[in-house]
């Protein structure tokens, strides 16, 4: 028995080596405690349970396939986004938007991972952040498809290449604020509780998809029959009401959650970070599907009669809908005023989504403190303070 | 109907254990004889426990004689504060469960 102990220790010391620099003190506290265990099945169970710890802790601190896919569909989405005619300015747009998003996802993961740890173990908090990159990748590989089709002007091109210059700088600036939302929910050392990042991710899903429902191309749609006209004013007034009420939901469920085992200024804070974390979510959902519908549009000549029977003349700002969409299709998402509203709703849906989730913490009736509990008695710890 | 802990009852029996005397350093072999965890369930829920804050790690300051330098665990005054409403927010089947974790009986035969 002895020389396998023995055999054991040595491959625990060796795999230490595996680890992240910062992580080995626990494989060593494993192996400076085995010494104390009575040698046998004991101390042989105690160093399994530390080899267990040991290639966990090794495996994810060293994940190649999350780069090695990170990079592959940076590629891809560079590649896509790089074809194009020489001197074209949406082109240009897209290039540096593509080479940017790269560098602010990749720079962004960088520092939070050293400021709040790597992400979390739970595989639940893996898939909101992948999911997450993913959809601020899918963004910007639709926004370049859109701006990509033949002669479709860049964002603001009638107010002139500053203007459209500065809508980069703005989509940019966003983007990178997704990013360290993101990379902060998700973290290892995040101020966010499991619960809140579960109840805002879910209701921002069914926030974003009842919104792409309600106007997959970013306007209400238009039906001439009574009935499905009147259902549908229906339900949009239903959206609107979700809309305004899903995050104090969230905020109210989060902030219920945590019950009496938070004070109660941190209930307020889950709150308001699950409405920020919905309106987040949904805003990202809503800006994808309808931006990726618009890219499909050119393509898809049954998406075309479609759009053409159900858009009309309801948005001021944007003019006359029909003949925008007749010759060139690329031009829906060209104009100014739609890639403004994008920006106006990736930017307005956090801030929103922040301030009604801690509405509706403030609505659930604070309970106070508890301080009293039964705590099971010990035997004294062997070391004093 | 009761809310879900947010913590698992393994980590609610090191909490207990960590929670009964705040204000010293207990090392692992210790809770784990408490708890009557292993070490391949004991060290995850410390590693998680540190990582959230809730829990200060330290080795001892000077080398003792015939035995390795332990590594040391305290609660932080957010971890107990945590672990504090934690622990009296559970269900009384889960606190009954943490606190057969350290019933004497069990102490006794885990005892070496």
């Amino acid at each position: 028995m002895e020389p396998l102990t023995q055999g054991l220790m040595a491959v625990l010391w060796r795999l230490t080596a595996l680890m992240a620099a910062d992580r080995r003190e626990w494989t060593e506290a494993v192996l400076a405690e085995a010494a104390e265990l009575p040698a046998g099945w004991r101390r042989l169970s105690w160093l399994t349970g530390g080899i267990r710890l040991t290639m966990r802790e090794a495996a994810r601190a060293r994940r190649p396939w999350y780069p090695a896919a990170f990079a592959a569909v940076a590629t891809g989405i560079a590649w896509s986004a790089w074809s194009g005619p020489p001197g074209d300015p949406a082109i240009a747009i897209n290039r540096v938007d593509v080479l940017a998003v790269v560098v602010i996802l990749a720079g962004s993961a960088w520092i939070f991972r050293r400021t709040r740890g790597p992400v979390a173990v739970a595989r639940w908090t893996r898939l909101v952040r992948t999911s997450g990159y993913t959809a601020v990748l899918a963004l910007v590989l639709v926004k370049s498809a859109v701006e990509r089709v033949a002669g479709a002007p860049p964002n603001n091109h009638a107010a002139g290449p500053a203007v459209a210059w500065t809508g980069e700088v703005v989509f940019l600036a966003l983007m990178a604020s997704y990013a360290a939302v993101i990379l902060v929910y998700t973290a290892q050392r995040s101020p966010v509780l499991p619960g809140t990042l579960a109840i805002g991710t879910s209701t921002g899903l069914i926030l974003g998809v009842v919104a792409y429902l309600l106007g997959p191309l970013g306007f209400p749609l238009r039906f001439t029959g009574p009935w499905s006209a009147r259902l549908y004013d229906v339900a949009l007034g239903l959206g609107v009401l979700l809309a305004l009420c899903a995050p104090v939901a969230a905020g109210l469920a989060a902030a219920r959650r945590t019950g009496g085992s938070l004070p109660a200024g941190s209930r307020f804070r889950q709150g308001a970070m699950a409405g920020l974390w919905s309106g987040t979510t949904a805003a990202l959902v809503v800006a994808v599907l309808s931006t990726a519908t618009i890219a499909i549009l050119p393509y898809d000549s049954g998406l075309q009669y479609w759009a053409t029977a159900h858009i009309g003349q309801w948005i001021p700002a944007v003019g006359e809908i029909s003949p925008v969409l007749h010759p060139r299709l690329g031009y829906v998402a060209g104009n100014s005023a739609f890639a403004a509203g994008y920006l106006a709703v990736l930017l307005i849906g956090p801030l929103a989504g922040c301030a009604f989730g801690a509405g509706g913490a403030r609505m659930r009736h604070p309970r106070g403190p508890r301080t009293t509990m039964t705590v099971p008695r010990i035997r004294p710890s062997r070391f004093g303070a | 109907m009761t809310r879900p802990s947010e913590f698992t009852k393994q980590t609610l029996a090191v909490l207990a254990v960590l929670c009964a005397h705040p204000s010293s350093w207990q090392h692992g072999y210790a809770i784990a004889r408490d708890t009557g965890l292993k070490s391949g369930t004991l060290y995850p829920i410390l590693v998680r426990l540190a990582d959230r804050g809730l829990m200060e790690a330290c080795w001892e300051d000077e080398q003792p004689a015939g035995r390795p330098r332990r590594h040391l665990y305290r609660l932080t005054p957010e971890g107990l504060a945590s672990a504090t409403a934690a622990l009296a927010d559970v269900t009384p089947m889960v606190r009954a469960q943490a606190r057969a974790a350290l019933s004497p009986r069990r102490r006794l035969s885990t005892q070496d």
